[in-house]
Order: structure tokens, then C-alpha cells, then sequence
């Protein structure tokens, strides 16, 4: 195995759920064979490869197994099934401060920490002052880390991880606590040991540090890869799940397939708030996030409103030049003329003079039910009187 | 690999832990055998008068006690041990031997302190300098990886099933009545009558023939017998071996059990 690479194949592990972790010999003895609470599937046949000095954002709900695949990457647990493997040294910063003896000085919880993760004593001695000055603790090196305060923790914990020249580096959510300055400083240095070839595993529900850090971003959802690729589409695909209680929605395909694709539909009002509630009459502003491969052909993107029983009520399409490369398009409508009633909004790309095979996206929204006509459109019609004809007396 | 200094690390964190915050902290664990060897010394010694064939009985108390206190503090510090540990078990991955190993070691460098305030005093008092002191570091050797390799079966243990710890504690204390530690077997009321109470007392505890030999070294100035000798190099390599095998086995699952 290659220094840096990371290899998981078919992994899978599963965790008993008891309220008290501990055994007792009781409950051994007693409860052997009896039924206890299902084991809860933290990995189930995951399979992944990183390559050296690529950079992963690991992402997806709590529980979805994000901290679960680091520990299985670090070695801190054993998988059931399945092989993962992590070449050259790993570090993981899992906890900030893991492993810290409160009653020991900074230094030697440098050399404590440095030990733990397999360093020599010529070794930490030479990142010593490196360390040191990373940290910004100054005089408080030698003052005892009790007395520290959580950003001098997370100081302290992640100069350690930052100069243990890891060949894979797996990090947990610990950048989130300190502030702003210090959380730069933590991203451009990992930008450097990237440059030098570190491989990189980043869990974080902050998605600018993702952005900013990783190329390719793998989303779990219940313990499976439910999305593998490039960051942009990932933290999409990501809210998406998150906007969807019951996990992965019906319509979600993989990114592999289409050379092109909707990847959302966004309804605001005409300022711009995020509703899918709106009046007759009201403004509204549609959004459109797409995405396109290097060089697919062109195409157009359809948009189409239908009403509940899926009749078409609206009918447009984009011209290709708009929508080369992917992006956001918008349509903006001034004056919503439909009348009270559930509606949908569909959106795909389409070759010209066609329909699209399929449509990649489906937004439903609703009109409130006011007084005026009836049917689907409003026609905005008012009624007056024309002549007034003399009454037959 | 580079986990010696790790193993240096956590056994300068232990020593400091033990000792933290406590003034007379080193002196505590002198003055604990030394209120055991009064107070078995006026039970047995005066009150009593149980032993008059052992001379000196205070020397021959102290030399079993502190083996012993070594052995049972052992086990007793590294059966939590894992426990105490487990945030750091959780987040690092590291030999996870070495926390036992450490707890072992601090425990080992606080016996051979006694030792070497207990040895002068007693090759003084009892006149028994003699080439068997040379056998003393073998027999402290063998001692060291009998404790270590209870140690790492009882820590394991306890992080998978805890009732391991409280079981312990309970087992240690007629551990101590049936170990030679005030007394010798051969002096043992019922010997004479039936010699098999004399061999299993001597043989079936393994802890009984390290004090039998440390004692030989010490108190009696003899080279402890072949016999002797053997069973504790053996008793030593089993128990660290076995140990270890039992430790490598169940320690994969630490980060999820406890």
C-alpha cells in the first residue's frame, strides 16, 4: 500500500446498543442468547479509495456513519466485514486534546501526544519549537493544560496533529471550536501538507471549510456511500438530503449518469425568501442549480408548471446558450397568474423541439385559494359594465 | 517500533498521577507495609505467638509483604486502567498494552524503592550477604512479568466484563491468608499431620514460591532451591506470554466497549 492511499472495501460494522456499555458478568450469564436491541448498522458495505493527497469531505447526517469510517480509517475500531487499510502514518484528530494529562504542562503534553502517535523523542524534540510557536501559547506552554481554555486547547491539540507529518490525515469536526484567525491559520497549514502529498479525511457539518479544503466530497446516509464526487455537486446533494426527512427522495440519481442535470429548484417570493406558498398575483423567482460535464452537448432546459392531476399549465425553455456550463439560471415571474391549488414545478434538459426524456427535479408548491375566478389561470380579467341598457318598463 | 518512548511517557504520567498533589506522596506507600509488619508483628509475633522458630520476624514479615503488595497492587491499579483511559482509547490508536504495562511499572519502581531501603537493613540485621544476592534481579525479573502478564489479563477483562475488578478485590484478600507471607508452610498447624497442606501451600499459589525466593535471597541469604527457581522463570513466561495472547485477542473491540 502506497504512503497516503486509503483503501476500504465492503466494510461493514454494526454496534450493539445498550444504555451501559459495560458488561457485567450478569448479564452475561443471564441474558446469553436473549434478545436484546438489534444492533444498530453504523457501516454497511462501504467502499472507498483515496488516493494520496486528495482531499475528502466527509459528510452527511449525525449518525450516519461519518465518525464511525474515521475511526475504521485511524484503526481505532475493527470492521465486521470488509478490509480498510490506510497506508504510511495516520494521524487522527478526533477529539482536540485527546489524551491531554491535566495536570501536565503544555510541552509535555506535546511530548506525551507526539509519543502516542508513534513520533520518537529525536523527533518531537525537533518539531518542539515548531509546535510551540504554532500554538501561540507563548509563556503558557509550561503552565499546566487545566488551566487552559477551550481555544487554548484546540490550540495546542491541533499544532500537535499539524506537525506529525502525517501521510493520511483524518480529521472530525475539532476546527469548528476555535476562532476565526486560528481556524485559517489550521486550514492553510493543511493546505501545505496537502501540497507535500497528505492525504486528507475531513468530517465537518461546516460546508465552507469543506468547500474551501476538499475536492471531492462523499456523503453517508445510513451507513452507505449515498454520493461520491466533486464538492460542489456533493454539498448539493447533501442539502438536499437534508431537506427531505426521509432520507434519500425518490428522484435523486446518482451524478454518474446524466451529462447534464437540475440539481435544484429553488422558490422565493420577490425579495428573495425561500417559501413554496404564494398568493395569486405574487411575484416569484425560480432558481435553477445546474450542472453540466466537460463538453456535453448542448441542450435545453425545460421548465414546466403542472397542476395537481399533472396537466401541463406552463411551458418554457431556456435557450442553450444560457445554460452552457452548468451554474445557476433563473426565471423570474413578475405576477404569479395561476389560481388557488397545488401545483408543480418541473425542470430537465431536453434536446430541441423535444420533451426531455425525464425530468431530473420536481418542486411542488401551492397558491392560496382567494377570491376571483375559477380553474387554473388567472386571467387577471376585471368585469365592468359597457353599456348600460334601459330597463323594459 | 518507536513506542519506547511512549512506554517512557505514560509511565512518567502515571508516576505523576500516583503522587500529585500529595506532599508525603512516596512516603505513603513505606509507611503501608510498615503498618502491616506492625500490626502482623503484634498479632502474630507477641500477642500470639505463633512463629517462635522464625528469628527476626519482622524482617521475614516485611520481605513477603512488600512482594506481595507489589503483586496485589499490580493487579489492582491495572484492572481500571483501561478505563480510566478510554477517552484516550476512543480517539487514538496506540498499543494499548502499554496503560497496563505503565500501571505496572509504576508499581514496580515503588517495590524496588522498598527494596532498596528494605535490603541493606536486612543483609545488616541478619548477616546474609552472599553470592545468592545475585539471583535477586532474575527472581525480580520473573516477578515483573508474572505481575505484568496478571495485569494485562485483569485489565482486558474488566473492560469487557466489570465485575472483573470487584471479583478481584474480593479474591485478593484470602489470597494473602493462604499466601507464606507470616508464616511458612512448614510451620503451618496440620503439616505435620498431613504434608500435602505444605506442598499445595508452597506449589499451588504461584505467587508463594516469588516470596519463598525472594526471602531465600534476602532474609535467609541462600540461593533459593532449583525447583524453586524454575517455577518462578516459568510461572513468569507464562503468565506474560499468556497474557499477552489473551490481551492481543480481545483488545480490538476497547474503543467500542468501553
Amino acid at each position: 500500500m502506497r504512503r497516503g492511499d486509503i483503501e476500504l472495501e465492503h466494510a461493514s460494522r454494526s454496534f450493539s446498543v445498550r444504555a451501559d456499555r459495560g458488561r457485567t458478568l450478569k448479564e452475561l450469564v443471564f441474558r446469553r442468547g436473549s434478545d436484546g436491541p438489534p444492533p444498530v448498522r453504523a457501516l454497511h458495505d462501504v467502499s472507498l479509495r483515496v488516493g494520496r493527497g486528495e482531499t475528502v469531505g466527509l459528510i452527511g447526517r449525525n449518525g450516519a456513519g461519518k465518525s464511525s469510517t474515521l475511526k475504521v480509517l485511524a484503526g481505532i475500531i475493527p470492521l465486521q466485514e470488509g478490509r480498510a487499510e490506510a497506508g504510511g502514518r495516520v494521524v487522527s484528530l478526533l477529539e482536540l486534546g485527546a489524551g491531554f494529562g491535566r495536570d501536565f504542562s503544555g510541552r509535555e503534553n506535546i511530548e506525551l501526544n507526539g509519543a502516542l502517535h508513534g513520533l520518537r523523542r529525536e523527533e518531537v524534540a525537533e518539531r518542539m519549537d515548531a509546535i510551540i510557536a504554532f500554538s501561540e501559547l507563548g509563556e503558557f506552554i509550561d503552565v499546566p493544560v487545566r488551566t487552559y481554555s477551550s481555544g487554548m486547547f484546540v490550540r495546542l491539540g491541533f499544532a500537535i496533529a499539524a506537525h506529525l507529518d502525517a501521510d493520511v490525515l483524518l480529521i472530525d469536526e475539532v476546527l469548528a471550536v476555535g476562532d476565526e484567525a486560528f481556524q485559517r491559520k489550521c486550514l492553510r497549514r493543511i493546505s501545505e501538507q496537502i501540497a507535500g502529498g497528505t492525504t486528507l479525511v475531513l468530517v465537518s457539518h461546516d460546508a465552507t471549510a469543506i468547500e474551501r479544503v476538499c475536492e471531492r466530497v462523499v456523503v453517508l446516509e445510513a451507513g452507505e456511500v449515498a454520493y461520491d464526487g466533486p464538492t460542489a455537486d456533493g454539498l448539493l446533494f447533501y442539502h438536499r438530503l437534508m431537506g427531505t426527512p426521509e432520507g434519500a427522495p425518490l428522484d435523486v440519481r446518482r451524478p454518474a449518469g446524466a451529462e447534464r442535470e437540475v440539481l435544484e429548484i429553488e422558490l422565493a417570493d420577490g425579495v428573495g425568501r425561500p417559501g413554496t406558498v404564494f398568493r395569486p398575483g405574487d411575484a416569484v423567482r425560480v432558481t435553477l442549480v445546474l450542472a453540466a460535464r466537460a463538453g456535453a452537448p448542448p441542450r435545453w432546459l425545460v421548465l414546466e408548471v403542472r397542476d395537481a392531476e399533472g396537466r401541463r399549465v406552463f411551458r418554457t425553455a431556456a435557450d442553450p446558450a444560457l445554460v452552457v456550463a452548468g451554474g445557476t439560471v433563473r426565471f423570474e415571474i413578475p405576477r404569479l397568474a395561476l389560481l388557488g391549488g397545488d401545483y408543480d414545478l418541473v425542470a430537465g434538459f431536453a434536446a430541441p423541439e423535444a420533451d426531455p426524456d425525464h425530468y431530473d427535479r420536481v418542486q411542488r408548491f401551492a397558491v392560496l385559494r382567494e377570491d376571483g375566478g375559477e380553474g387554473l389561470v388567472d386571467l387577471r380579467g376585471a368585469w365592468s359594465v359597457a353599456d348600460r341598457a334601459e330597463a323594459a318598463s | 517500533m518507536g513506542y519506547r518512548y511512549l512506554f517512557e511517557q505514560m509511565v512518567r504520567r502515571e508516576l505523576r498521577q500516583k503522587y500529585k498533589g500529595s506532599a508525603l506522596g512516596v512516603v505513603w506507600y513505606l509507611v503501608n507495609p510498615l503498618v502491616l509488619m506492625g500490626a502482623y508483628t503484634l498479632m502474630f509475633g507477641v500477642i500470639l505467638d505463633a512463629f517462635p522458630g522464625i528469628s527476626d520476624y519482622p524482617l521475614f514479615l516485611l520481605v513477603g509483604i512488600v512482594v506481595w503488595a507489589f503483586f496485589s497492587g499490580s493487579l489492582l491499579a491495572a484492572a481500571p486502567s483501561l478505563l480510566d483511559q478510554s477517552a484516550l482509547i476512543r480517539k487514538v490508536r496506540f498499543p494499548r498494552e502499554a496503560i497496563p504495562a505503565s500501571v505496572v511499572t509504576v508499581q514496580f519502581v515503588t517495590f524496588l524503592a522498598l527494596l532498596v531501603l528494605l535490603t541493606p537493613v536486612t543483609l545488616l540485621i541478619r548477616g546474609t550477604l552472599s553470592a545468592a544476592l545475585l539471583l535477586l534481579p532474575v527472581i525480580l525479573v520473573a516477578l515483573y512479568a508474572f505481575a505484568l502478564g496478571g495485569a494485562l489479563v485483569v485489565s482486558v477483562l474488566h473492560a469487557y466484563f466489570r465485575d472483573v475488578g470487584p471479583i478481584l478485590a474480593a479474591a485478593l484478600l484470602p489470597w494473602f491468608f493462604i499466601t507464606p507471607i507470616f508464616y511458612t508452610p512448614q510451620d503451618t498447624p496440620g503439616v505435620a499431620s498431613h504434608p500435602f497442606i505444605g506442598d499445595l501451600l508452597t506449589w499451588a499459589n504461584p505467587v508463594a514460591p516469588f516470596i519463598a525466593a525472594t526471602r531465600d535471597v534476602l532474609y535467609s541469604g541462600v540461593a533459593p532451591g532449583m525447583d524453586t527457581l524454575v517455577y518462578v522463570l516459568a510461572a513468569g513466561a507464562i503468565a506474560l506470554v499468556g497474557g499477552r495472547l489473551l490481551f492481543a485477542r480481545m483488545q480490538s473491540e476497547l474503543a467500542v466497549v468501553l
